[in-house]
């Protein structure tokens, strides 16, 4: 099992994978400080 | 999120299976105007179109971000009219997190979506009355007082 969550960085790429994977998108906003 | 929830073993198999995470900085243009982030974290829920169903802002553990995903997946199933998916996921969501603040929205999205699939109002009470007696001081169950009536 994965020990950590893969993240993406480009959102077209996301939309292309969650069509092909037949999964929906989850977008985090985060702030590093 | 990112130092507890994140981490958590049944966070990262439940976003494994059900979604495609991205993560993005908070002033990432053009989302963060496109989605009009104003504070983080901000988690959204979109389908595979880009189109937000479901939004959070402000820490959740993972015992409550699984069930606010899982109800986001079932927004965006129950938002197209994939009724039966909808009722999947949001029974699984109340079997497994009942106890959690996702729970009564869940509860009154059931009814709704069972209404929707089988137009009779009964689910709609049974809704009503599930939240009365579980979740009495839910907003939810404020907003399903009307349905006591059916």
């Amino acid at each position: 099992m994965e020990k950590t969550i893969k993240w993406e960085k480009d959102f077209d790429r996301v939309l292309t994978l969650a069509r092909a994977e037949k999964k929906m998108v989850l977008l985090d906003f985060f702030n590093p400080l | 999120m990112g130092a507890v929830t994140y981490p958590n073993e049944r966070v990262v198999e439940f976003i494994k299976r059900h979604m495609v995470p991205i993560q993005v900085l908070f002033d990432s243009q053009p989302l963060a105007t496109n989605f009009n982030i104003q504070w983080t974290p901000t988690v959204i829920t979109l389908d595979e179109e880009g189109k937000e169903h479901h939004r959070t802002i402000g820490f959740l553990s993972p015992e409550e971000f699984i069930p606010s995903l899982m109800l986001g997946v079932a927004k965006c199933h129950f938002d197209r009219e994939r009724f039966s998916e909808a009722i999947a996921m949001i029974e699984e969501t109340l079997k497994d997190y009942p106890k959690s603040d996702a729970a009564p929205e869940a509860v009154y999205m059931q009814g709704v979506a069972l209404y929707k699939s089988t137009h009779s109002a009964e689910p709609l009470k049974e809704a009503y009355k599930r939240l009365q007696s579980e979740y009495p001081s839910s907003e939810w169950a404020k907003r399903a007082q009307p349905y006591r009536l059916l």
